[in-house]
């Protein structure tokens, strides 16, 4: 007879827990929900005219005809085209900046007011004077996600790169390893966690900075959808817009980014900041 | 004689003497930034009225005039004294017409203006 | 940073000497500050002297100088210096007065801390620019508007700092004061905010940076004073000394403001209450 109870109590025990873990999951989705009833519900109490705030059912109705027309697919790929380039171009300066800074103290110190400043003037203050030597278009665009990039990685790989204990690289050497051994073996690895972070950080800025790039009117891309939107007044593509821009943000960053960085850093069996908050 | 000011301020520790005066600059240094400008022009505001227009008690025509080619921007700010009434001569004299004795003291405070003089 | 070192001085070390040491100190700091900026500077004017650049495309330092001079003197940078301080002063004003307490409420529950993490992620990732056509629909080309992008970047990052201040604070702390009695209002000022302070101000620092930024961007759109319709404004009549003086000056400010007012109450915030920080 006492046999029974402790059973009966495993079960409940694990339903329990088992439902704290789809509450766990589910819950995010809750402001999304309330979000979403609040503006039903403000549409149908206050009869907003569309210009102001469109029925859900109109924002959704749009996203559909963008889908369905292939509009979606060009300007997404069109915004994806230049946070690539922009991303690489920035990635790829900003680590090899970071890595002949990081190693370098003195440079590094000279140097540190002139990166603070542009850092503070980094992305759309440049759009005005870029617009005058550029020109409207890609370049334009990937000049400014390459700005706002670089600075992130830059300045994440130079911090990695001055982290990396010296005992360990010393030790490298005195067993006879040359300096690119040493940046190899050592450095390198040493660094990433904080040089895959600086990349994930400045993804998620570069899209944001692409968006506000494009607001100038490139040919397409999310951003002048929503703007030329704008002019006609049809808020359904300018909602449809900024969710998507959300949306991908998301996916970018959660299921793309955030594996990456785990995987990488796991494999090297280091510790990161991103690692321990998650 | 500089003063020694210590760097422990008590509770913050260390770090608080420094950290402290920098945050006063800032503050100083803010004040200037926003309203240096403003104090000038309120220090130097007898010198831009003519002596005929100081002490008006009921509304004034007067002609603005400025040492530089005005802006768009230098047009609206005067514009908003009184009613604009077009050029006196030359485009940096603007005349300006039922301007009230207390928006004739504010113009007056206005550091970019170089004179007000009465419109004849 | 020569804190290690200042202050510390033996008693019996003389106080002219000291402060003739401190002096020098100071001095040499400013000197490796400039050093930086006045080489650039040589850069810019060699380029532009033995370029064949027209009037549109590039000008001189000294150019540049003389219109930042006049447009001093013509009270214009004053009035646009202003407005834009005043709307990030207003923004950041109004994101601590609302988002340290949201934060505090949605920290208390993990739950409602998981659900708002996602949301304000997403809203992170749709920068505030994106919803500017839609905001400039609801209120018009005015300051209202520009306020609204703002408050939008700054009061994110805050919300989000304050809940993990306060979740990172241990539960002891708080259970100690109550076994001795404290009540609500003494739990608050003697736990909560001290404990999630130093994560705050934190938050506030990035947030002002992004604010910043969306400010400049929005005045850019906006067109209602401010410096990014100074330098945005400047493109169209091809005034590139104002664009770039433009540009410096946006920058400097931001730096001067960072380092000079929030940084200090960063360092503060942490020497006295960064305890329970990590």
């Amino acid at each position: 007879m006492s046999v029974q109870a402790p059973t009966a109590n495993n079960t409940t025990h694990s339903a329990r827990r088992a439902l704290d873990r789809l509450t766990w999951m589910l819950v995010p989705a809750a402001p999304f929900l309330i979000v979403l009833l609040i503006w039903v519900m403000a549409t149908g109490i206050l009869h907003p005219s569309k210009e102001t705030l469109p029925p859900v059912t109109d924002v959704i109705a749009s996203i559909h005809e963008l889908a369905v027309s292939g509009q979606l697919a060009t300007n997404v790929m069109a915004s994806l085209y230049r946070l690539l380039l922009g991303s690489v171009l920035g990635i790829v300066t900003g680590v090899i900046g970071g890595f002949i800074v990081g190693l370098n103290r003195k440079m590094a110190e000279t140097l540190n007011p002139v990166v603070v400043f542009f850092n503070a003037l980094s992305g759309i203050v440049w759009l005005p004077l870029m617009i005058t030597w550029l020109g409207i278009g890609t370049a334009l665009a990937v000049f400014l996600i390459w700005n706002t990039v670089f600075f992130i990685v830059f300045q994440n790989t130079v911090l990695g790169v001055q982290l990396v204990p010296e005992v360990l690289e010393q030790g490298v050497r005195a067993l006879g390893a040359g300096r690119m051994e040493t940046l190899r073996s050592v450095t390198l690895p040493g660094a990433l966690p904080y040089i895959l972070t600086g990349i994930r950080s400045g993804l998620g800025f570069g899209w944001r900075a692409l968006i506000a790039a494009e607001l100038v009117g490139a040919a397409s891309g999310l951003g002048t959808m929503i703007f030329d939107a704008a002019e006609y007044h049809r808020s359904d593509i300018i909602m449809s817009g900024c969710l998507i821009i959300g949306t991908i943000a998301i996916i970018m960053d959660r299921w793309l980014l955030l594996p990456i960085e785990r995987r990488t850093v796991q494999r090297w069996g280091l510790v990161s900041d991103a690692e321990a908050r998650r | 004689m500089a003063a020694f000011r210590p760097a422990r301020v008590r509770g913050f520790g260390r770090l608080a003497g420094p950290n402290l005066r920098r945050f006063v600059a800032g503050l100083l240094l803010l004040a200037v930034i926003l309203f240096g400008q403003q104090v000038y022009g309120m220090a130097t505001a007898n010198q831009r009225l003519d002596p005929s227009l100081r002490g008006a008690t009921g509304p004034s025509n007067v002609v603005v005039v400025l040492d530089f080619m005005p802006e768009r921007f230098h047009n609206e700010r005067v514009s908003e004294y009184g009613v604009f009434a077009g050029r006196d001569g030359a485009l940096n004299r603007i005349r300006l017409r039922m301007v009230s004795p207390a928006d004739l003291r504010a113009l007056s405070d206005v550091a970019w203006v170089a004179h007000i003089e009465p419109l004849k | 940073m020569n804190l290690a070192r200042a202050p510390h001085a033996p008693a019996a070390q003389p106080l002219p000497v000291q402060a003739g040491l401190a002096a020098a100190v100071r001095q040499l700091r400013g000197v490796k500050i400039l050093f930086p900026f006045v080489v650039l500077i040589a850069i810019w004017w060699t380029i532009q002297a033995t370029g064949n650049f027209a009037d549109r495309v590039l000008v001189s330092p000294e150019r540049v100088f003389d219109t930042m001079v006049l447009l001093i003197s013509h009270g214009v940078l004053a009035e646009y210096i202003s407005t834009s301080l005043t709307m990030i002063g207003i923004a950041t004003v109004v994101s601590i007065l609302f988002g340290v307490p949201i934060g505090f409420a949605v920290g208390a529950n993990r739950y409602a801390a998981r659900s708002l993490e996602g949301f304000l992620r997403f809203l992170q990732g749709v920068s505030g620019i994106a919803w500017l056509p839609l905001i400039i629909i609801w209120f018009g080309f005015t300051h209202t508007t520009t306020l609204a992008v703002v408050i939008y970047t700054l009061i994110v990052p805050i919300i989000f700092n304050t809940m993990v201040g306060a979740r990172a604070i241990p539960e002891h702390y708080a259970l100690a004061l109550r076994s001795l009695g404290a009540g609500r209002l003494r739990l608050i000022t003697d736990v909560y905010l001290p404990g999630a302070l130093p994560s705050i101000v934190v938050g506030l620092r990035l947030g002002m940076g992004y604010g910043w930024r969306a400010l400049i961007a929005a005045e850019m759109l906006v067109r209602q004073g401010g410096l990014g319709d100074l330098i945005f404004g400047a493109r169209t009549s091809g005034q590139i000394d104002r664009i770039i003086g433009g540009m410096i000056v946006i920058g400097t400010l931001y730096v001067l403001i960072d380092r000079l007012l929030v940084q200090p109450i960063e360092n503060l915030t942490v020497a006295r209450w960064g305890v329970l920080r990590k």
